[in-house]
C-alpha cells in the first residue's frame, strides 16, 4: 500500500510545481522514508480516509442520535455518561476497541460500521442496523471518524493492517487463517471438537489468561485494571459471552473471540496474542473460551438469554442433600432444549437463568449493578417438609468491607393466602397493603482478598441470614416469630457465588410465606454487591417470576400407557374380527352389498 | 412400477423439494406480489395436480385424501403467516379433516374405493401392513397416554390492560393539574420546525431546542435504561422487566396519547396506576421523586421530537409521524 503513497506523492509533486525547492525537498524526504519503510510495512494500507461528502448527513444523525452518550465533541462525556458502566467511547484519541486492524492502529471503517449496526453488546450501545438507514449509517461513521482529534485518517504515518485476513497478518506467528476444525452446528456454534477445547486450554494456563480472566473465565482476576483514560476497567466473563462487546449479535461463534485475540482491545489492557500464539493455536483458546459460555435462548431484540418465568422445584424421594457439589445438584447451565442433559443429571432439576437490573426506580438508585443475572436451583422433600433454592450468581470481585457485606435475598408474598388472581406485591420490597417476606443471606468471602490467585477449592463464606418484612421499599421491618430460613451451604468458587436456602413448607409465623405445592408462587431475587458499596435499596432487583413445587411422578404413568394399550388391541382384534365376519356374510350371500346406483 | 407409488414419490420428494428449495425464495425479506408465501403454495399444488395428471397417475382414492389431508396440514403449520396459537390450528384441522372426508365421501363409489384399502389391511389382505399397523397403533397409543398423564408446567399467562384510564386530576408536587386541558408548558413553538435542528448546538440560538436538551440530558439520565436510546423500549435492562418497557416508536404508545396523559404516567409511575384491571406489575418509578415538574414536561418534549410523533390534542383524529 506504500505504492499507494508514491503515486499520492507523486501527484502532488506535479500539483506542485510552482513550489519552493523546501517543499521538494520535503517530498523527497518522505520518499525516501517510505523506500526504506517498505521492507517492514510492505503490506499495510492506509486507513480509509475521511468521506467529507457525508459529513453533513452525519452530523445530523450524531447530534440526534448518539450525542447524548458520546458527547458534543466525542468525548465520551454525554449526559448519560457519568451514570453508564462501561462509559460510552471516547472519539477523541481514535482509540477502538472492535477492530480487525493491528493493536494501537485506527479501525477500518467496516468495522466502526459493523459496530453502529450491531451494537456492543452488554453496554447501553444498542445495534442501529434497524433503526437507521444504510447511508445515515456510513455517514455517522464518518463524522465520528471526523471527531478523532489526536490522530488523522489522511495522515501518511498511520497505517492499518488487517490481522485477520490481510496478507499483513504474516507478522508474528502467522495469519489466523481459517478454523481448524470443519464449520460449526447451528446458531450456538456447537460441535468443536474436545481436542481443540482441550488444547486451548493448556494454552490458557501457558498464556496466563488467567490473570485477569480468572481460573474459571469469569474475569474475576484483577481488580485493579484502568483503562487508557484512568476509569476502573474489568475483565470479560467468558460464561456470559452475550455480554462480548464484539459479539456483533453472534454472541456464540468462536470467531469472536479468535478476532479479539488476534487484535488486543485498544485502550483496555487486553494485548493482541499473535507473537504468543499461531493462528491455529489462537482458534483453539477461543475454542476453550467459547465452550464455556451456557448456551441459552437469545432474544433477539435485546440480545440477551430469555429469562426462566418458571423456577421448577423437584420431587426428592427422601431428604434432600444439603451439599451444593452432591450429585443430586449438579446441573447445567446450558438449556437442555439446546444440549440435552448428560445420563446422570437427567432427572436433577433444572438452572434456571434470572435476569437482573440495577434498582433504578426508587430511593437512592443502582445504575450499574454488578451482577446481571441469577441461576437458580431447587428441589423439595415431602419428607422433610422442606423446599431447598440454590442461589447461583457471577461476582467478579466480592467484599472484604463488614460494613459492606455481599448478599441475596428471595422475596416472597408474604401473605400468599390473600392474594387475589395474578395479584402481586410490589416488586421492590412490597407494599403497605401486600407485604413481602424476605430471606436476605449476607456473607463475607473468608481470608478472601480481591487480588489473590485464582484459588481452584473456593472460598467458605460466613453467612449471616436475616428474615424480614418489607411494607416498602423504604419500610422493611425486622420479623417477630422466630427465623426458619437456614443457609445450609455456600461457597465463593472462582468468581461465582454459591449459597443454598432452605425452610420449612409451613411455619407458625405471622408473615412467613407458606409454600403450597403444585401451585404457582410469585418469588423474585434481590442481590447486593458489597465491593460496590450496595446497601439497602441500592441493589440489583428481578422482576416476578414463578416458582412451582413439582409433585412425584403419579404412579399411574407407569401402569396406564400399557393398560391403554391393551385396551387397544382389544378393540383392534374386535375390529378385525367384526370386519371378516361382515366379508363372510357377504360371500355367504347373507347379506347384501350397498348397491351402487346404475 | 407400481403408479400409486409414484404418485406417492412425486408428492413426498416434490414436498421436499420445494419445502427446501423453493420455498425460501418466495420468502424474502421485502414481501412481494409474486414472492410471496402463498404463491408459493399455489405453485405447490399446481405441480402435484399437473404431475399427476399429465403422467396419469389416478392415485387411489384413499391416497388422494391423504394427499389433501397433508396440503392442509402442510399450509396451516409452515406456509400461513404469521403462525397460528395450537388451539386454532386444532380447530382448523378438524375442519379441514371434515371438509376431506365430505371429499370422499361425496358418492359411495369414491367411498367404498376409500375403504377398500383400509378393510384389505384390516382383513389381512396385505398382510405386511396389517402387521405393520397392528403392532404401531397400540405401541403409539401407549405413548400418547404417557404423555398426556406426565405432569408439564407452564408459567401461568397473565393478561392486563395496555392504557389505563386516567383520573380527571392529577397532584404533582403540591400543584393540581387538570388531564384534560393541561398543555406542555414548553411547548412554544411548532415542533416540525426543529426536525433538523441540533440538540446542544442549537440550544443556546433557540427556546425550542434549549427545552429538548434539556429533556434530552434526563431521559438519558434515568430513562434509557429501560425505554432505549432509540425510545423503543428496548434498553440495557429492559430484558429483566415484565411487562417490558413502553416501546414510544410504536404508533401504539405515545403517538395516540395526550402529553397530560403522559404528565400523569411518568409523575406517579407503576405504583400510581388505578386499582382496576390489575396486576399491573410495573416497574416504572413515581418520577415525581425523583424530577421537577418542568424536568417531566421536557423529557416528554424531548420524546416526541426524538420519535417524530405529534402528541394528540383535541380537535384532531390522532396523530402523524414527522
Amino acid at each position: 500500500m506504500n505504492l499507494r503513497l508514491l503515486i499520492n506523492l507523486k501527484h502532488m509533486g506535479m500539483k506542485m510545481t510552482k513550489n519552493t525547492n523546501k517543499i521538494k525537498r520535503l517530498i523527497f524526504s518522505f520518499l525516501a522514508v517510505a523506500l526504506i519503510a517498505i521492507p517492514t510495512s510492505a503490506f499495510a494500507a492506509m486507513p480509509d480516509p475521511i468521506k467529507k461528502d457525508m459529513l453533513e448527513t452525519g452530523k445530523k444523525v450524531y447530534f440526534k442520535r448518539c450525542v447524548w452518550c458520546h458527547g458534543v465533541e466525542g468525548g465520551g462525556d454525554g449526559p448519560s455518561a457519568d451514570r453508564l458502566f462501561t462509559r460510552p467511547r471516547n472519539f477523541i484519541q481514535g482509540t477502538f476497541k472492535i477492530r480487525v486492524t493491528d493493536s494501537g492502529e485506527l479501525p477500518m471503517d467496516i468495522n466502526l460500521i459493523n459496530t453502529v449496526k450491531n451494537g456492543l453488546q452488554g453496554s447501553a450501545m444498542p445495534a442501529w442496523g434497524e433503526f437507521l438507514s444504510e447511508n445515515e449509517i456510513l455517514s455517522v461513521v464518518q463524522f465520528v471518524k471526523s471527531l478523532v482529534q489526536d490522530r488523522d485518517f489522511s495522515d501518511e504515518d498511520e497505517e492499518v493492517n488487517n490481522v485477520i485476513t490481510g496478507i499483513a497478518a504474516d507478522n508474528g506467528k502467522g495469519p489466523l487463517g481459517d478454523a481448524p476444525w470443519a464449520a460449526t452446528k447451528g446458531p450456538y456454534h456447537l460441535g468443536i471438537p474436545q481436542e481443540h477445547v482441550d488444547a486451548g486450554k493448556e494454552l490458557f494456563i501457558k498464556n496466563k489468561c488467567f490473570e485477569c480472566h480468572g481460573g474459571e473465565g469469569r474475569g474475576d482476576g484483577n481488580p485493579t485494571m484502568k483503562d487508557d483514560w484512568g476509569f476502573p476497567i474489568v475483565a470479560a466473563n467468558w460464561q456470559q459471552c452475550w455480554n462480548f462487546r464484539g459479539a456483533r449479535r453472534d454472541a456464540y461463534n468462536p470467531f469472536v473471540i479468535a478476532r479479539t485475540i488476534s487484535t488486543g482491545l485498544n485502550g483496555t489492557p487486553m494485548p493482541n496474542f499473535r507473537e504468543q500464539l499461531t493462528g491455529t493455536e489462537r482458534w483453539q483458546v477461543a475454542a476453550f473460551v467459547n465452550s464455556l459460555c451456557p448456551r441459552k435462548k437469545i432474544d433477539p431484540l435485546t440480545n440477551k438469554p430469555i429469562p426462566d418465568f418458571l423456577i421448577q422445584s423437584v420431587y426428592t424421594e427422601g431428604p434432600v442433600v444439603p451439599k451444593i457439589d452432591d450429585p443430586s445438584w449438579a446441573s447445567s447451565d446450558t438449556d437442555d432444549r439446546i444440549v440435552p442433559a448428560s445420563e446422570e443429571q437427567k432427572e436433577n432439576p433444572k438452572r434456571h437463568h434470572i435476569a437482573m437490573a440495577g434498582q433504578i426506580t426508587r430511593g437512592k438508585r443502582n445504575f450499574d449493578p454488578k451482577a446481571d443475572n441469577l441461576w437458580i436451583t431447587s428441589r423439595w422433600s415431602a419428607e422433610e417438609n422442606a423446599v431447598y433454592y440454590l442461589v447461583e450468581y457471577d461476582q467478579r470481585f466480592m467484599s472484604s468491607d463488614p460494613e459492606y457485606p455481599d448478599a441475596v435475598a428471595i422475596q416472597w408474598p408474604a401473605k400468599l393466602q390473600d392474594l387475589f388472581g395474578a395479584e402481586k406485591p410490589y416488586f421492590i420490597n412490597g407494599d403497605s397493603k401486600k407485604p413481602v417476606d424476605i430471606w436476605k443471606a449476607s456473607f463475607l468471602a473468608q481470608d478472601y482478598n480481591a487480588t489473590n490467585a485464582p484459588k481452584p477449592e473456593g472460598y467458605k463464606l460466613e453467612v449471616n441470614v436475616e428474615e424480614t418484612v418489607g411494607y416498602g421499599f423504604d419500610a422493611i421491618k425486622a420479623k417477630e416469630s422466630e427465623a426458619k430460613v437456614q443457609v445450609v451451604d455456600s461457597i465463593f468458587h472462582q468468581g461465582r457465588v454459591k449459597v443454598m436456602f432452605k425452610r420449612d413448607l409451613k411455619t407458625d409465623g405471622e408473615f412467613d410465606v407458606q409454600i403450597p405445592t403444585e401451585q404457582f408462587i410469585p418469588v423474585s431475587f434481590l442481590q447486593w454487591s458489597g465491593r460496590d458499596k450496595e446497601k439497602d435499596e441500592h441493589m440489583a432487583i428481578s422482576t416476578w417470576y414463578y416458582t412451582i413445587l413439582k409433585p412425584a411422578l403419579p404412579a399411574s404413568l407407569y401402569y396406564m400407557p400399557p393398560i391403554m394399550a391393551v385396551i387397544f388391541v382389544a378393540f383392534q382384534g374386535w375390529l378385525v374380527w367384526m370386519t371378516k365376519r361382515t366379508r363372510k356374510m357377504y360371500d355367504e350371500g347373507k347379506v347384501k352389498r350397498d348397491e351402487l346406483p346404475k | 412400477m407400481n403408479k400409486a407409488l409414484i404418485s406417492f414419490l412425486v408428492f413426498v420428494v416434490g414436498l421436499g423439494v420445494f419445502h427446501n428449495a423453493i420455498f425460501p425464495i418466495f420468502t424474502p425479506k421485502e414481501i412481494g406480489w409474486i414472492l410471496n408465501r402463498y404463491v408459493y403454495f399455489l405453485l405447490f399444488v399446481a405441480y402435484l395436480i399437473i404431475t399427476n395428471l399429465v403422467l396419469r397417475l389416478k392415485p387411489p382414492v384413499a391416497m388422494t385424501a391423504l394427499f389433501v389431508w397433508g396440503l392442509g396440514f402442510y399450509f396451516y403449520k409452515f406456509v400461513l403467516y404469521p403462525p397460528i396459537p395450537w388451539t386454532l390450528f386444532i380447530t382448523y384441522m378438524v375442519m379441514w379433516s371434515i371438509g376431506t372426508f365430505l371429499f370422499i365421501s361425496q358418492d359411495p363409489e369414491t367411498f367404498r374405493e376409500f375403504r377398500r384399502p383400509i378393510v384389505k389391511t384390516i382383513v389381512g389382505e396385505y398382510k405386511l401392513a396389517q402387521i405393520v399397523v397392528l403392532t404401531a397403533m397400540p405401541i403409539l397409543v401407549g405413548f400418547a397416554t404417557y404423555n398426556t398423564i406426565y405432569p408439564s408446567y407452564q408459567e401461568p399467562v397473565e393478561l392486563r390492560t395496555v392504557h389505563p384510564a386516567p383520573p380527571a386530576t392529577t397532584k404533582v408536587h403540591g400543584k393540581t393539574y387538570p388531564l384534560e386541558s393541561t398543555n406542555n408548558p414548553f411547548r412554544v413553538d411548532e415542533q416540525d420546525n426543529y426536525k433538523d435542528s441540533f440538540p446542544f448546538l442549537d440550544a443556546d440560538k433557540n427556546e425550542y431546542m434549549k427545552y429538548v436538551t434539556e429533556g434530552g440530558t434526563i431521559f438519558f439520565q434515568n430513562c434509557h435504561y429501560c425505554h432505549g436510546d432509540q425510545l423503543n423500549g428496548l434498553g440495557m435492562f429492559s430484558h429483566v422487566f415484565n411487562p417490558t418497557p413502553a416501546n414510544f416508536i410504536d404508533p401504539g404508545t405515545i403517538a395516540m396519547l395526550q402529553e397530560a396523559f403522559l404528565f400523569w404516567r411518568v409523575s406517579k409511575g407503576g405504583p400510581g396506576l388505578p386499582n382496576e384491571s390489575t396486576p399491573w406489575s410495573s416497574a416504572m418509578p413515581p418520577w415525581e421523586e425523583h424530577l421537577k415538574t418542568d424536568e417531566i414536561w421536557k423529557v416528554i418534549l424531548f420524546e416526541y421530537w426524538y420519535t417524530g410523533w405529534h402528541p394528540r390534542t383535541f380537535g384532531t383524529e390522532g396523530s402523524t409521524a414527522g
